[in-house]
């Protein structure tokens, strides 16, 4: 007769077969949506010019990497990117703390980050290229100013949201406000402001791709703007795709890095 | 000579919602004496923890004071030691580091609060778990490690708000006769929530009974059982005497929560 600790064995492992039953599930339905539009295509039913088959997009693919210039776009969008992310980061993370922790400071900067708020990155393209010209910088600018308001404002939440029992407790344990800052508040916001950096992040790449759009000499945004012009719409979709295979490897790697900064999270 | 160490005097707590304002503690007074080991027990509901969190410091009286030693409560005080309800342990820290917490706060020795820390966590039968998250503990070890939190802070007065109610009837019987100990051993004043009338009986040299919500004190009853407070206790007819006693007045406030009786 088998006992109830080995039914629950069961149980679990039927589990685990379900989970990698789902991952045969997700790949066989990506092979049949990749073959589906390759035959629409063969077939006739639409012009490449209007949709490519995904074989002309790979063979594209395949041409750019031997002339080494994916790398090239790759590499340029991620480091406008980076730094403009990590610049506007290094600065909304700890002015979101501040503000969250302080009512006083808070109401001093309400005003302008509520006009800056709504703004999209967009919005700053015109100025930024004034200002700055078609440069570098000028790609920074703008990914610095998509990401700044709403990095402050889920800052200034994440700081808000911890248990005020906690705090509580460490008063009445005899932590000063230093400590406090240190010890509670710190720590205690690190997992909320890292998932919602996670998101950010993703932002940044949508304003890095809008500034390539409308000028660049390089950079995913200007492959698909670029491969639009000449009517090479396998360019396009080239781009399109690397843009989504990019974000995806940075937040695998983000999210190992999350895993090590947080060891008390779960799962 | 009695010398009070926590007086309450004509407290009144209203908390002010957008639906409405809950009376949650009306004219309660209480006085609380120096190495005095008080439990307080009441119907759910009936503001237990808001008054211990108003001799906290974490809520202000709406009217009335709340004295510590005299002087007015005014801030959150570290002079009272707290075993949360809802445990309120960091869970970024380890158990060992949420134990020595405290200790860190003053300024101690890593070596020495260590030391201290590890005292507790074996006292309340963690050893093993000191580098564990409190996400990978089960509730009833969360309560320990929050009451070997505020027992290795040494504080003067402890506030406990039902610290055992998440223990099996086992460790909880250990739990009980360590704080006994502790209780016998320091000059500490204790106030102790709890629901059930055996613990009181076992824990308490007087008993607080409070009213159905808005909560006042309705009955003090001194606990005037011999000590060692052990099983045999619970076999004396006074022992029974008190019980039904205190039975009575609780069983009376918790139909009236309950709507059975007015
Ligand atoms: N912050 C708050 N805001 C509004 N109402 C509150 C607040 N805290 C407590 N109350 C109300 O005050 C009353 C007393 O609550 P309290 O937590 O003190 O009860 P308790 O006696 O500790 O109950 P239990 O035994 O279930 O822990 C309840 O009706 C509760 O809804
Ligand atoms: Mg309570």
């Amino acid at each position: 007769m088998p006992n109830s600790s080995e039914k629950t064995f069961h149980a679990l492992n039927f589990i685990k077969n379900l989970k990698s039953d789902l991952r045969v599930v997700s790949i066989i339905s990506m092979v049949v949506f990749l073959t589906v539009w390759e035959a629409v295509v063969r077939v006739g039913f639409v012009t490449p010019l209007f949709l490519p088959a995904p074989s002309m997009v790979l063979e594209d693919g395949i041409r750019l990497y031997e002339r080494g210039e994916i790398w090239l776009h790759v590499s340029a969008s991620a480091r406008r990117v980076l730094i403009g992310f990590a610049l506007a980061g290094s600065i909304a993370v700890p002015l979101g703390i501040l503000l969250g922790a302080s009512k006083f400071l808070k109401a001093i900067a309400d005003p302008l980050l509520s006009i800056l708020r709504p703004l999209p990155s967009m919005a700053w393209i015109p100025l930024s290229l004034l200002w700055l010209g078609i440069t570098e910088t000028q790609k920074y600018s703008i990914v610095f100013m998509g990401s700044f308001a709403p990095t402050v404002l889920y800052t200034i939440e994440a700081t808000r949201s911890i248990d005020p029992v906690l705090i509580r407790a460490a008063l009445n344990l005899g932590a000063s406000r230093m400590s406090l800052m240190r010890e509670v508040i710190l720590p205690g916001a690190l997992q909320p402001i890292i998932s919602g950096l996670k998101v950010m992040l993703g932002i940044a790449w949508t304003t890095v791709i809008s500034a390539e759009l409308v000028a660049a000499d390089k950079g995913l945004g200007y492959l698909i703007m670029h491969g639009r012009e000449f009517f090479r719409t396998e360019q396009v979709l080239l781009g399109m795709a690397l843009i989504s295979m990019t974000v995806m490897l940075i937040d695998i790697a983000f999210r190992s890095v999350e895993k090590k900064i947080t060891p008390w999270t779960r799962g | 000579m009695a010398i009070p160490v926590i007086e309450i005097k004509k407290l009144t707590k209203i908390f002010e919602t957008q639906k409405e304002n809950v009376t949650a503690l009306k004219n309660v007074d209480l006085t609380i004496n120096k190495e005095e080991f008080v439990v307080l027990v009441g119907a759910s509901g009936c503001g237990k923890t808001t008054l211990i969190n108003t001799i906290a410091g974490f809520e202000k009286p709406t009217s009335g004071e709340v004295l510590l030693h005299g002087e007015p409560v005014t801030r959150i005080d570290p002079r009272c030691g707290m075993v949360f309800q809802q445990y309120a342990l960091f869970d970024w820290k380890t158990v060992i580091n949420n134990v020595d917490f405290g200790l860190k706060m003053k300024g101690m020795k890593f070596k020495e609060r260590r030391e201290i820390a590890q005292q507790y966590i074996d006292m309340v039968r963690l050893q093993g778990f000191e580098n564990v998250y409190p996400a990978q503990l089960s509730g009833g070890m969360k309560q320990r490690v929050s009451l070997a939190r505020a027992l290795a802070n040494n504080p003067e007065i402890m506030l406990l708000d039902e610290p055992f109610a998440a223990l099996d009837a086992m460790t909880r019987q250990v739990l009980q006769e360590e704080l006994i100990r502790i209780y016998r051993e320091s000059q500490k004043t204790i106030l102790f929530i709890t629901h059930s009338i055996d613990e009181a009986l076992l824990l308490s040299t007087r008993i607080a009974v409070m009213t159905s919500r808005p909560g006042s004190i309705k009955q003090f009853l001194d606990n005037d059982l011999p000590w060692p407070r052990d099983a045999a206790v619970q076999l004396l007819p006074r022992y029974l005497e008190l019980k039904s006693a205190v039975w009575g007045t609780v069983q009376e406030e918790v139909m009236k929560t309950a709507g059975l009786l007015k």
